[in-house]
């Protein structure tokens, strides 16, 4: 797979190098997920905010269920993108994608970019199905993630709760690229019906 | 190099053509030597016998068929009983070794090679690119067209969006050649 930063230039012509986490990055990471506001925090799977969580992550780093990329600006991290899948099961074919933006940075296109580098390496893994979860007021993620192929496929209804204890809809955005991999499926069908010896 | 012939052999949804393909595209396109690719189908597609002709020469090539083969690219039983016996005593057979059985077919002094292809392929997260395992394998081992070429090849012929795999399954099975080779290099 190709592990080389990538330099991305985002609508406002700022430059964003988007890379794989590394283990050194657990400090800055910390403190990426600590400027979030709480909000955005209330609505990610851990509490990003506690030392113990941030180095379990950039401990795992060679758990290939789970595929962290960063984004960096100036020297600190801006963005954090994961690919998650499960290496056993009914599901092998799944993954799902998380992204994280720094406020500074949202609806500049980084949330897309992540998104797109995780959807290229997904696809190089040979998966199927990507998903995204959403919750229904987060339109520029809807919109980033339908730019990338992704529709809208269910609905849990009040699933989640904000700050404020208002419930919300999480809208389930599924991508299915198995196409791309049926177009190999016929590359290596070794049936042409002019072709003989 | 003079010239070198190569017999790829499977079944249809393998990959053989492919397989030959590439080989040849690198040969000719790639490292600026000859190639012609002969391809020969079973009756259906899926599941029956196919095969394909390879040769590569530093000249142009006046007669394209392969009838005793220098390597031999196997990746089904059936391919193998049917191809081994043409093998050259000094050629090699490079083979699907969790598929195929090594017997007395194989004439004395050719060498075999195996490489677990099919779980390779399978591990890397699609079966379908066994046979890119299968040519990166040959290439490690042959060492007769550049990486460079080959990778290219690869590359340029795969479907969009699906290089990158292609590409690690290529590289898996020449790191696995390149490893067979220099142990069996040490061992003698």
């Amino acid at each position: 797979m190709d592990e080389s930063p990538e330099l991305v230039s985002l609508r406002n012509g700022t430059k964003v190098t988007i890379r794989p986490m590394v283990a050194g990055d657990g400090p800055a990471l910390l403190s990426f997920f600590r400027g979030l506001p709480e909000e955005d925090r209330q609505f990610l799977r851990d509490d990003v905010t506690r030392p113990e969580v941030v180095e379990r992550f950039v401990a795992k780093l060679d758990d290939d269920s789970v595929i962290p990329l960063v984004a960096e600006h100036e020297g600190r991290l801006v963005g954090d993108g994961t690919l998650h899948r499960t290496r056993h099961g009914w599901a092998v074919h799944v993954a799902a994608l998380r992204v994280v933006v720094d406020r500074e940075f949202q609806r500049s296109g980084l949330g897309t970019a992540l998104a797109h580098q995780l959807v290229r390496r997904a696809v190089g893994l040979g998966l199927d199905k990507l998903v995204a979860e959403v919750v229904d007021n987060q339109i520029g993620a809807r919109r980033a993630f339908e730019k990338l192929g992704f529709h809208q496929e269910a609905t849990l209804k009040g699933h989640v709760k904000d700050i404020h204890g208002a419930k919300h809809d999480l809208v389930i955005m599924a991508n299915d690229v198995s196409h791309i991999w049926e177009r190999m499926e016929a590359l290596v069908a070794d049936y042409s019906p002019t072709a003989g010896d | 190099m003079a010239k070198s012939e190569i017999r790829v052999g499977g079944l249809g949804g393998q990959g053989v053509i492919l397989l030959g393909h590439i080989i040849g595209k690198a040969a000719s396109i790639y490292d600026s030597k000859h190639a012609t690719l002969i391809q020969a189908f079973g009756p259906e597609a899926r599941g029956s016998a196919c095969s394909a002709q390879v040769t590569v020469a530093d000249e142009a090539i006046g007669y394209p068929y392969v009838k005793s083969p220098d390597y031999l690219v196997i990746m089904s039983p059936d391919a193998y009983t049917q191809f081994a016996p043409q093998l050259k005593p000094t050629g090699t057979l490079l083979y699907e070794n969790e598929l195929i059985t090594i017997d007395d077919r194989l004439p004395a002094g050719a060498k075999a090679l195996g490489i677990p292809a099919t779980r390779f392929a399978e591990e890397l997260g699609r079966r379908l690119v066994l046979n890119i395992v299968m040519v990166g394998f040959f290439a490690g081992v042959t060492g007769l067209l550049s990486k460079d070429a080959m990778e290219k090849a690869v590359k340029g012929s795969v479907p969009k969006g699906t290089e990158e795999l292609n590409l690690r399954a290529f590289r898996k099975g020449y790191e696995y050649g390149v490893e067979l080779i220099g142990a069996a290099t040490v061992t003698g």
